[in-house]
């Protein structure tokens, strides 16, 4: 039988992140086609309720912004900090396993981190065991 | 009674004087042992306040929904939440005249850490200080295997048919257009199947987190019997642990998810730190 690849849904903040994602394809570096990329302002912007019905969907989150420093809107990422250090409690705390939500901080420089991420990312959610989607599968 | 005298003498001076317009506090309800807000609007209304076991709703709540200057008889968690209404400009301190005193009804909530006004403008009693959370409860829950706590959290969330008793009766929550029931985006599923459940419950925790002050109105207020606290509390004590921040205690101090620093913790992570 053919293994069917798991999804990730990534969101990646418009000024760092995608455009280090752009940066990994331009360079054609390899890796897996688990994710499916969510453009988004910024890191600030992804709000828990996003976290939460991706996985009704998909296997795995990663959310990914700019360096805490280097936020286009100065202070998006540093707020958002606080916000996804609560959500990851949270989710570890209801029994959420720890690779399945993943946060990461990506330059638009960094075209291979952000393929090695994307390859380490695809790899701990194929090893997590299978998702049940909230309960609905 | 002599607080509950005072309580009378001040709400009716209030009215008498038309300082406000007026006052909240409570009355006895239909059950016994159950007392139910009342708004005294007339000085001779003042007679019906009471002031004992039974007065645990959450006043503050009712703030929001006034637009007259009044004044509102606080225990402990009722005058914390102003703190944070104010905060949050929802109400002006300028509005409201508070009147403080110590829980009278700690029957029900007998792990309450701070029972005494935190803030007043006339004090009906001197109550003992702040004891410290020591979160038991969600130690004891963080101490149990990951399935367990995954089987527990689906069994609570599943019982809840989201009628939302506990958005109304909190006092944090006082959105005029609440995410779960915006249509155009349609933000969460209406159904109660067990997904629209959990997405719903975890995100009304991520939404107080940092605000909730764990007076426990969501947990009366619900008829299914949630275990709504235990996520509130886990946000509680996650705020407390990593951002040094317990809310409404102080006017002066920012709320915990309104502010950042330098070095907040960056273990969520990959690779953590």
């Amino acid at each position: 039988m053919k293994k069917v690849d798991k999804k990730i849904v990534a969101f990646l903040c418009n000024w760092c992140s995608y455009a280090g994602a752009d940066l990994a394809g331009v360079s054609r570096f390899q890796y897996p086609p688990h994710l499916r990329i969510i453009r988004v302002p910024c890191s600030g912007r992804v709000d828990p309720l996003f976290i939460f019905t991706a996985l009704k969907s998909a296997d795995g989150v990663l959310v990914s912004g700019c360096h805490p420093g280097d936020c286009h809107y100065t202070s998006g990422n540093l707020v958002a900090r606080r916000k996804f250090a609560l959500v990851k409690g949270l989710l570890e705390f209801i029994g959420i396993e720890d690779g399945r939500v993943q946060f990461d901080w990506i330059s638009a420089a960094e075209g291979n981190k952000f393929a090695q991420t994307a390859a380490k990312v695809a790899s701990e959610v194929d090893n997590l065991p299978q998702w049940d989607r909230w309960g609905e599968k | 009674m002599i607080v509950l005298e005072k309580i009378k003498e001040k709400a009716k001076e209030l009215l008498a004087e038309n300082k406000v317009e007026v006052v909240l506090g409570f009355t006895r309800g239909t059950l016994p042992g159950k007392c139910t807000p009342y708004f005294a609007r007339k000085v001779d209304e003042v007679e019906n306040f009471v002031w004992e076991e039974g007065c645990n709703h959450n006043l503050a709540n009712y703030l929001t929904k006034l637009s007259q200057k009044a004044a509102i008889i606080v225990k402990g968690c009722d005058s914390r939440s102003i703190i944070n209404l104010i905060k949050e400009n929802q109400i002006t301190r300028e509005q409201v005249y508070i009147i403080g005193g110590t829980c009278p009804s700690t029957g029900e909530c007998p792990d309450c850490q701070h029972q005494e006004a935190v803030i007043a403008d006339y004090k009906i009693s001197e109550g003992e200080g702040a004891i410290e959370d020591s979160f038991q409860d969600v130690l004891e829950f963080e101490k149990l295997s990951p399935e367990a706590r995954k089987e527990y959290f689906y069994k609570e969330a599943s019982k809840c048919i989201r009628c939302y008793a506990c958005r109304n009766a909190c006092p944090a929550c006082y959105c005029k257009e609440c995410f779960v029931e915006e249509n155009l985006p349609s933000w969460v599923g209406k159904t109660t199947g067990i997904g629209d459940n959990i997405i719903f419950h975890l995100t009304r925790a991520m939404h107080v987190a940092g605000r909730c002050i764990d007076c426990g109105a969501c947990v009366r207020a619900c008829p299914m019997g949630v275990n709504l606290s235990l996520l509130n509390r886990k946000m509680l004590k996650d705020v407390q642990e990593m951002f040094k921040n317990v809310s409404g205690l102080s006017l002066d101090t920012e709320l915990a998810l309104n502010e950042y620093k330098q070095d907040d913790s960056q273990k969520f992570l990959i690779g953590g730190e």
